[in-house]
Formats: C-alpha cells, structure tokens, sequence
C-alpha cells in the first residue's frame, strides 16, 4: 500500500504541467549558470596566469632592493574551481594584495571593482537557483498537498479505502520529495557532464567530494522546505491559506532574516570603522617614522664621518638596528590594530551567521561555501596568509637592501636577486576541516527537516478530512 | 452482520468542541440489498451521519457499526466492509480514469485487477471507451460521478455510502446513476445514501428517513411513504423546522 501511494504521488507529480515546467525552468537555468560558470571560470584563471606572470616580471625589471621594497610584490588570489557552481563571495572581494615594506597589505581589485556591471545583474550560480528557484518550487509542489486533496475529495475517498493515516503522509512524504528531487538530480548530472567536457576545469578527487557534499545539502534544503509545506497544508483548511503562509514563510526565510541578523548584529557588536582603524595606524608610522629619522640624524651627530675608517660599516649596522626596530614596532602596532579590529569583526561576523542560521536559506549559503572554499572563511584564512607573509618579506628585503649599501659606489646598488625572494605560500582549507565548518548547517537542516516532518505527521493524525 | 443488519447506528451523538449538537441520538439500520436515504436540509446532519460511518469524526455518544464491527473502535476492520461515493469527487486531474480506478483499487486492496477488468467495469458505469484513458481533468462532474460509483464498486464492498451523490448532475446523468444504484441493490448492497433530491429518493429508497437539527425525526418504509405521498409529509417537516 506504501509503495502505491508513493508511485500515485511520483506518477501525478510527474504527469502534472507544473513539473514539466519546473524541469525545463530549472535544467535551463542549472545549464546556464554551469556554462557560465565555467567560463567566468577560465577568464579568471588565464587573468590570474597573466598577473602571476606580469608581477615576476616587474619583480626582475626592479633596479635595486630600495626599488623592490617600495614597490612590494604582488600576491594574486588564484581562482576556486568549484566556484563554477558556488560563487560565494569570491567577485565581491578583492583578488590582488600588494605586499612592501611600508602599508599593512590588503586585498583589492574585485571583480565587481573591474566591472561594476557584475554587481548590477549579479551572479547566477547553482546555490541561487535551488536556494530561490527550487525552494519555490518545493512550495508549489507542496501546499496543497494535504488540504488540496481535501478539496478533490481525495482524501475521503483514500482515507474510506481502510489506508491509515500514517502510512498515507508517510508515502505523500516519499513521493513527493522523490519527484521534487528529480528536477534538481537530472539538471546537476548534466551539469558535472558538461564541466567534465572542458579540459582545462580539472576537478580533484577531494572536489569531487566536496561536490558530493554540496549535492547532500542541496537534498537537505530541499527536504526542509518540501516538509515545511507539508507540514503548513496539514495546518490549513484551504490551499489558497496553505501557500498564503508558506510565501510568508519564504520570503522570512530568503530576504528577511539573513539581512535582519546583520543588522541585529551590528547593534549588537559594534566595531569601529576601518577607516578610524587606518587612521589610527597612519599617526603611528608617521610618528615612528619621525622618531626613526631623529634617531639616524642624532647617530650620525655622535659619529662624524670624518676621520673613521668603520664608518660606512658602522652606518650600515645602526641603520639596520633602527630599520629593523621601526619596523617592528610598526608591525607590532599594526598587528595589534589590526587584530583587536580583526577580533570584533570576527566576534560581529560569528554572531550575524549564527543569527542567520535561524533560516535554512542562509544555512545552504554558508555550509556550500565552505565546501566550496568561496566563503568568508577561505578568503580571510587567505588574507591573513599574506600578512603573515608581509614579515618574511620586509624582513628580507630590509636586510637586502641595507646590505647593498654602497658609500663608495657613487649611488650605484646592485640589482636584486629575486630568486632568493621568500614566496607568499598557501594552503587551502583541507576537506575535513571545510565539513567540519559545515556541520552545523548540515544539523541544522536535519532538525529543520525532522521537527517540520513530525510536525505535519502529527497534523495529518488530526486532520479534519470533512 | 447481526441479522442481516449490515449498517447499524446506536444513538450516535455529535457534538462539536464549539457545542453545536451536530446529530442527536440518531439510531438506524440498513439491511442486506437495501437502499436508505437520508433525507433532510443543510446543516440537518446527513453528512455528519456518513462522517461517524466513515471514521472521519468521532462520535461524541453512540455507536456506528458495519457489519457488527465498531467503527470508532475498529476502524480499518469496519473500513473494509465499506466504500464511500462522495459528492462533488474530482479526483485525480493528471491521472487517466484507468490510472484513478488502479490507484483508488489497489488501496482497497485489489491488486490483481487487469486493464480489461477496469475497462469492463467502467462500461458498467456507463462511462464511454475513450473516457477511458482520457485525464479525467477533462471530465464533466456527470463523469466523474460516473467513475466516483465504479471506485466503489470496483472494491465489492457488502456496503456502500454515498454523500448526496446526484448533486449537481444533469437529469440524464442523474436517471443513469439510478440505474446503477439499482443494479448494487439487485447485488445484494447495502446502501445509506444522503440526498436532497427528493425525487431520486423516492424512486430508489427502501426506506427514507427526514433528517432535521441533528435528529431522525421519521423513518418511513416504501410502502409508508408511496401511499403518503413523500413529497407532503417532507415539506411538513420542513416546514415545522423553520417554525
């Protein structure tokens, strides 16, 4: 009996104009986005081989270490494969941190920076069309589930056939869902195909993975708005009711409340601007620098030139001492800054995504993101692997550049040996510790799912089938 | 069955949680191969009647039995004995007739059932060949009717309900459902249907009962209300309910 409800609901699911039509909707959209996903894709990477390439060659083309301190070297953000199906905040954020002697690095150069049309449309990746277009669709195929075979006088005529009431929610459960899911199964499939035609989009076995498990968020997203609708037309008496307060429900849950938990958190947590942050750090180098240069002025005062032979070695050394000693205390400062800044950030940022979790919506964003190595948590892991390399680098090219001092030469410095450079390293988010970021979101849609599901189960117990 | 008793209600009660007395210790029998109509006003507590046989509300005092089971006690037993025709029944729009008939037979626990068995009983119902597998959201309300009876019958239930079954139907359709209800009857059916189609009660009824504010006021046999002219002794009571 299980197995015929099940089939009656999968076959008049699948029978009905609203499924043929949500399954051209969503295999053109699901198309689309892969397409264009995958080209996005190689532009950025031939636009990241291209700047690779073009910093190296400004590195060589530097005339001295003084020269190469000044100017920095540039660290590019290479890009996600896996953003071909989850954007995340990948265009927002910058792509290019130049890293000197002198500034805190930061990233900049955006996508949306290069071509604000982006921003304007936005993006059309895999996680906006089953977090809009499919969660809709679970609604439609969904509020009238209970209340509408009500009005058909369906439900009489099932519940007079000795079919207890269990085992008919249970079966609508399973149909249903099952044919909701083909909508979104065979659009995916054709979309990996299709990534799989392009050479030059190489998928790991660790991405294969990860897409595994964006796939099973996808599933679970769509079972807690597939069971929110059962639930709510186990609620109602009429189906124009039924998707009245699902719609509601809906827009709560996709607009409302992942703006309202920023907003509450930063009333919450509120952090100083990063302008006031600069500032603060611009009056500090400007105040050592100062100091710094007193203190050479006053060391050579102390030390003429005249008549000492140790002079130019001399020099080299208290320059060195002071040069190293500005620079960490501007270091010093600045990590101090910028770490308190980092930590209210951080504390405001942990806040408004537990907020935001309330909605499934912003769970898939979040946990698809992290398994997709596009969210905030790979972008600041990679921002921090450039200051943390903005050290090694001063610190190198510091001790470069005073060592090529040359009193002697006329001026004359030495070109600098790039090859000895220390280079900027980073290591993406291994799988494990990205699940580990996306455990909550898997447990929060299993409850949202499981509570929803007992939810209409209940309901459907007591429903008035009159 | 008790005594050839296949329908049975025991002072069955229905009061709602708001306090509305919905029916009010009503008691009556149907026996094997009769037809008994339910007869009586909006609100007069037909429905209500067919409801407690079905299990769809709870009785509040009384009992409803099929065949001697309790209804509220035993209700997938009692089901078994029983199918219901309900009025206005639009079914499954996606679905063919043929697909309806599967899936409403399979539920019933017919299983076996060939495309030929359905067809054939569909004939029966008076439903034309190429209704058969035609969506039966193209369907008039005379057809779906039609394939509501053929649900039924198809379960060979000794008991069938039907909840104002002729509402809506054209003349010609309402004449050949007449026909069937006939045929079930000559099969040895126990029918309780409820009507407001004093007409349709009368040519087919074995017994009528008047139905007013929850209470069976009347039962009449055929005989009883053939020589007293139904159509009077209806309209008195009604209009004893408005006064």
């Amino acid at each position: 009996m299980l197995f015929d409800i099940i089939k009656k609901e999968i076959l008049e699911n699948i029978n009905s104009p609203k499924f043929v039509f949500s399954f051209l909707l969503v295999t053109i959209l699901i198309l689309l986005s892969t397409f264009t996903g995958i080209n996005t894709y190689r532009a950025e990477q031939r636009e990241y081989v291209a700047a690779v390439a073009l910093n190296q060659q400004n590195l060589e083309n530097q005339p001295s270490y003084q020269a190469l301190a000044g100017l920095g070297t540039k660290i590019n953000r290479p890009p996600q494969v896996l953003g071909t199906i989850v954007t995340g905040i990948q265009k927002a954020v910058g792509r290019q941190a130049t890293v000197n002697i002198a500034y805190d690095p930061s990233l900049i150069d955006s996508k949306y920076d290069s071509n604000p049309v982006l921003a304007v449309f936005g993006e059309l990746d895999l996680i906006l069309i089953v977090k809009i277009v499919l969660s809709l669709l679970a609604i439609l195929f969904t509020y009238d589930a209970i209340v509408g075979e009500k009005e058909r006088g369906t439900l009489k005529l099932s519940l007079a056939a000795r079919v207890p009431r269990d085992k008919l929610i249970l079966g609508k459960a399973v149909g249903g869902l099952i044919s909701l899911l083909v909508p979104l199964v065979i659009p995916f499939l054709m979309s990996l195909i299709m990534l799989n035609l392009y050479p030059d989009v190489a998928l790991s076995s660790g991405e294969w993975m990860r897409i595994g498990l964006i796939f099973l968020l996808f599933l679970l997203y769509l079972s807690v708005f597939f069971t929110l609708g059962l639930f709510v037309s186990s609620m109602t008496q009429r189906s124009s009711s039924s998707l009245f307060v699902l719609l509601f429900i809906w827009v709560l849950f996709i607009f409302v409340v992942p703006k309202a938990s920023v907003i509450i958190a930063e009333h919450m947590r509120p952090i100083p601007s990063m302008h006031e942050v600069t500032a603060e750090k611009d009056a500090f180098l400007q105040g050592i620098q100062a100091s710094t240069q007193q203190e050479i002025r006053d060391w050579m005062e102390d030390n003429p030139r005249e008549g000492n032979s140790e002079f130019q070695e001399d020099f080299r050394t208290k320059l060195e001492e002071v040069q190293q000693g500005a620079t960490a205390a501007i270091d010093g400062k600045n990590a101090e800054l910028e770490n308190s800044y980092q930590a209210k950030r951080h504390a405001q940022q942990i806040l408004a995504l537990y907020l935001s979790r309330v909605s499934p919506a912003s769970s898939l964003s979040i946990g698809s993101m992290s398994l997709g190595k596009t969210g905030i948590q790979e972008h600041e892991r990679f921002a921090n692997s450039i200051k943390s390399y903005k050290p090694v680098f001063t610190k190198w090219v510091n001790e470069k550049m005073i060592r090529s001092l040359n009193f002697d030469s006329g001026g004359q410095q030495p070109k600098p040996e790039i090859a000895d450079m220390p280079r900027h390293s980073f290591e993406p988010q291994t799988i494990r510790a990205s699940l580990t970021l996306a455990i909550p979101d898997f447990t929060i849609m299993i409850l949202m799912a499981i509570v929803f599901f007992s939810g209409a189960f209940v309901a459907f117990l007591k429903y008035d089938v009159r | 069955m008790i005594g050839g008793i296949m329908l049975k209600a025991i002072d069955l009660t229905k009061r709602y949680e708001d306090g509305k007395l919905a029916l009010d210790h009503v008691s009556l029998e149907v026996g094997e191969g009769m037809v008994f109509c339910l007869l009586g006003a909006n609100g007069a507590g037909k429905t209500t009647t067919i409801n407690l046989f079905l299990d769809f509300i709870q009785p509040s005092e009384g009992e409803a039995l099929i065949n001697g089971i309790n209804v509220n006690k035993k209700p997938l037993d009692a089901k078994e004995h029983v199918a219901f025709v309900s009025e206005n029944v639009m079914l499954y729009g996606n679905f063919s007739a043929r697909q309806n008939l599967d899936y409403f037979a399979r539920l019933g626990g017919k299983r076996s059932l060939t495309k030929k068995d359905y067809y054939d009983y569909m004939r029966r119902a008076g439903l034309k060949d190429e209704d058969f597998e035609a969506k039966v959201r193209t369907f008039s309300k005379g057809m779906r009717q039609k394939l509501g009876i053929t649900i039924a019958v198809i379960r060979d239930t000794e008991n069938i309900l039907l909840d104002e079954p002729t509402s809506g139907l054209d003349p010609r359709a309402a004449a050949e459902f007449v026909g069937i209800i006939n045929n079930l009857r000559a099969e040895g059916k126990s029918i309780l249907m409820s009507t407001h189609d004093i007409f349709r009660a009368k040519e087919l009824a074995d017994y009528v009962g008047i139905m007013k504010a929850g209470r069976l006021v009347m039962v009449r046999s055929r005989e009883e209300f053939l020589d007293a002219d139904l159509e009077t002794v209806y309209l008195d009571y009604m209009q004893s309910s408005a006064s």
